[in-house]
C-alpha cells in the first residue's frame, strides 16, 4: 500500500543506479533520485560529479556513449524503463535537453521544432505546439526562419528547450541550461521553465552548477559528488546549509576557504 | 573559332555532366546522413543495372515493370546494408565506415562477376540512336533522357528534404546525439538514406548501362561521381547538379583543346585536376555547408 502511494506521487524513481562506461569506468555509484509528479527538482554538483551520466541513464542516451546501467533500476510512472530504448522513453514522455544546447545548426529554428515532432503527430497539432512554444519564447518566433547555428547562445538554449517540448514530455530533464549565459537570460529561461511547470504540470529535473539560480526555482535538490548523492533536501534547507553556501553559492573566496573546501570535499567523499 | 562545334561540345558536355550528377546524387544522399562518402556507390549502380537485366532478360518482364521492381529490390538492399553492416559501426570513427563501404564495393563487384560473368550485356532501352538536331547542333537522345531523369530526381529530392521525414534526415546529418535525444530513430534514418541512394543507383545504372553496356566497368563511375560530389560540396544536391554540368562541360571542351597537344587521354587528367584542385583550394566545394563558427 505504502509503496503504491509513493509510486503515484513520483513520476520518476531511480534506485541505487550504477553506470559503467566502456565496461570499466564506474561513473555513478548507486544514485537514487525521485522526481515527484509535477515537481521541480535540481541535481547539483561540480565538474565530473556524474550529473550528466545520471540524466543519460534516465533518458537512455548512455548507449550512444558505450555506457550501460550495471546495477539498480529506473521506473517511470510505475513502469520499469531500465532497459528501454531511448526512442521508447521519449514516446513515454521523458525528454532530455542535452548538455551544450546542440541545436540542429543547419536547420532553421522552425525546422528544429519539426524534426522533433513525434511519429504520427498531425500537422495541426504540430502547429499548435509550435505556436505555444513561440508564445513562451517570442525571440524564437522572430528568428524562426534563420539558420539555427547563427542564433545567440540564449536563443539556442530556448530552441533546445522548445525542441524538447515538441515531443510533449511529461518529464523534462535539462543539463546545465544556464551554462555560458548572462544572468538576465538565465533568469528569463528559468522563469519560463517555472511557468511551464505551473501551467502544464510538467515535471522538471534540472542539472545545474549554478546552484544559486537553480535553488530559486526548485522545491528540492540533490547534491552529487564523485558519483554519489551526498546530500538531499528541500531548496530552503540546501540554501541555508553552510557547506552548500560556501562551495556552491559563492561563499568565501579566500585561500583559507579553499583549504576548507578541500577538506570538506574529502569528508563528503569518504 | 567554330562556334557551332564549340556549342555542340558544351551542350553534350553538360548533358554528360548531368549523368555524372545522376550518379553523384546517390553519394550526396548517403553523405548527408552518415558524413561518409559511400565508396560502394559504383558497385550499387552496377548491381542496380544487373538486377534490371535479370528481371527483364532472365525473368522476361517488360522494362517498364523491371525497372521499378529493381528499384524496390535495391531499396530493400539499401536498408539491409544499414541493418547488417553499418549499425554495428555506429559511433566508430568515420574512417572505419569508409573502409566498410570500400569492402562493400569489392564484395558487390565480386558477387556480380560470379553471377553474371565478365562479358558486357546491353540494356536495350529502345531509345533511338538517330541524331537529334538542335539547329546545327547534334545531340544524343539517350543523354537527353538521362539528363531529364537527373533533373527530375533533383527536383524530387529538393522537395523531399522539405517534408517532415526529409527534415528529420537533415537533423540526423547535423547531430546524432541530439536526434536520439528527441526520439528520432537515427538508425532508421540512415537506413532510409541508403535505401534512397540504392534507388538512385538503379536510375544511374539503367542510363549508364544503356550508354556503355552493363559490365564491371559501371562501378568505375564512382571516380567521376565522387569528383562531382566533392566539387558540389558532398552534402548538397544542388551542388551535385551544378558541379556535374561544370565537370561535363570542362571535360568535353577542355579535352578537345588538350587532346591534340598531349596526344589523347586528357579527359582523365582534367577530372583528376578538378578533384585535386577542389580539395586543395575549396575543400567544402561549391555549395557544401561550412561548419558554423561558434561565437
Ligand atoms: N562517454 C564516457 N566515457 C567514459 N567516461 C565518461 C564518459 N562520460 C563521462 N565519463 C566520466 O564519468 C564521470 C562523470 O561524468 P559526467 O559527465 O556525468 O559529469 P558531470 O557531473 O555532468 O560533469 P560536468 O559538470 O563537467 O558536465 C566523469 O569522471 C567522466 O570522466
Ligand atoms: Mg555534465
Amino acid at each position: 500500500m505504502q509503496e503504491k502511494k509513493v509510486e503515484a506521487q513520483n513520476i520518476l524513481s531511480m534506485n541505487s543506479v550504477e553506470v559503467l562506461y566502456d565496461n570499466v569506468m564506474l561513473a555513478i555509484k548507486g544514485v537514487s533520485v525521485q522526481v515527484p509528479t509535477g515537481g521541480m527538482i535540481a541535481l547539483l554538483g561540480s565538474n565530473g560529479a556524474g550529473k550528466s551520466t545520471t540524466l543519460k541513464a534516465i533518458s537512455g542516451l548512455l548507449k550512444a556513449e558505450r555506457g550501460r546501467i550495471s546495477r539498480g533500476e529506473i521506473t517511470f510512472q510505475g513502469a520499469d524503463i531500465t532497459e528501454a530504448l531511448a526512442q521508447k522513453r521519449v514516446e513515454m514522455g521523458i525528454c532530455h535537453v542535452i548538455e551544450g544546447r546542440r541545436v540542429f545548426e543547419h536547420l532553421t529554428p522552425d525546422e528544429n521544432l519539426t524534426a522533433a515532432a513525434p511519429h504520427g503527430m498531425s500537422r495541426s497539432t504540430l502547429n499548435a505546439e509550435k505556436d505555444k512554444i513561440y508564445g513562451y519564447f517570442p525571440r524564437l518566433a522572430e528568428r524562426k526562419n534563420s539558420q539555427a547555428g547563427y542564433l545567440s547562445g540564449g536563443e539556442q538554449q530556448m530552441l533546445a528547450i522548445g525542441r524538447a517540448l515538441v515531443t510533449q514530455p511529461k518529464l523534462l530533464m535539462l543539463d546545465e541550461p544556464s551554462l555560458g549565459l548572462a544572468p538576465f537570460l538565465v533568469e528569463e529561461i528559468f522563469g519560463i521553465l517555472q511557468k511551464i511547470n505551473k501551467d502544464e504540470g510538467l515535471s522538471v529535473l534540472l542539472v545545474e552548477q549554478n546552484a544559486l539560480a537553480a535553488l530559486e526555482i526548485v522545491s528540492q535538490g540533490y547534491l552529487i559528488e564523485n558519483g554519489r548523492v551526498v546530500m538531499h533536501g528541500t531548496a530552503e534547507a540546501l540554501k541555508s546549509n553552510s557547506d552548500i553556501q560556501e562551495f556552491y553559492l559563492g561563499g568565501g573566496e579566500t585561500d583559507f576557504h579553499n583549504v576548507k573546501h578541500y577538506s570538506r570535499r574529502k569528508r563528503w567523499l569518504s | 573559332m567554330d562556334w557551332v562545334f564549340l556549342s555542340e561540345l558544351a551542350i553534350n558536355g553538360a548533358l554528360t555532366g548531368l549523368l555524372y550528377s545522376l550518379f553523384a546524387i546517390g553519394l550526396v544522399l548517403i553523405y548527408k546522413a552518415s558524413s561518409v562518402p559511400n565508396l560502394a556507390q559504383g558497385g550499387l549502380t552496377m548491381v542496380g543495372a544487373y538486377v534490371v537485366l535479370a528481371l527483364a532478360r532472365d525473368v522476361g518482364l517488360p522494362l517498364w515493370l523491371a525497372i521499378p521492381l529493381a528499384a524496390v529490390v535495391m531499396f530493400g538492399l539499401g536498408f539491409g546494408i544499414e541493418r547488417v553492416a553499418l549499425r554495428r559501426l555506429a559511433g566508430r570513427p568515420v574512417v572505419m565506415i569508409l573502409m566498410l563501404t570500400l569492402g562493400l564495393d569489392i564484395f558487390l563487384r565480386g558477387t556480380t562477376l560470379a553471377i553474371w560473368g565478365g562479358t558486357s550485356r546491353s540494356m536495350e532501352l529502345g531509345v533511338s540512336y538517330d541524331p537529334l538536331f538542335l539547329g546545327d547542333i547534334f545531340i544524343s537522345r539517350i543523354h537527353l533522357v538521362g539528363a531529364g531523369v537527373a533533373l527530375v530526381l533533383f527536383v524530387a529530392f529538393m522537395l523531399f528534404f522539405r517534408t517532415r521525414t526529409g527534415i528529420k534526415l537533415r537533423a540526423i546529418a547535423d547531430d546524432y546525439m541530439a536526434s536520439w535525444s528527441v526520439g528520432i530513430s537515427v538508425e532508421r534514418g540512415v537506413g532510409f538514406s541508403w535505401a534512397l541512394a540504392s534507388v538512385v543507383a538503379v536510375a544511374a545504372g539503367v542510363i549508364w548501362g544503356e550508354i556503355q553496356g552493363v559490365d564491371q566497368a559501371l562501378s568505375l563511375l564512382l571516380l567521376k561521381g565522387l569528383t562531382v560530389a566533392v566539387l558540389g560540396g558532398l552534402d548538397s544536391i544542388l551542388g551535385a547538379v551544378i558541379a556535374g554540368i561544370i565537370l561535363g562541360v570542362v571535360e568535353n571542351v577542355g579535352a578537345d583543346f588538350l587532346d591534340p597537344l598531349v596526344g589523347g587521354g586528357s579527359r582523365e587528367l582534367i577530372v583528376a585536376a578538378v578533384l585535386i584542385l577542389t580539395v586543395m583550394i575549396r575543400p567544402h566545394g561549391l555549395f557544401g555547408r561550412h561548419d558554423i563558427e561558434r561565437v
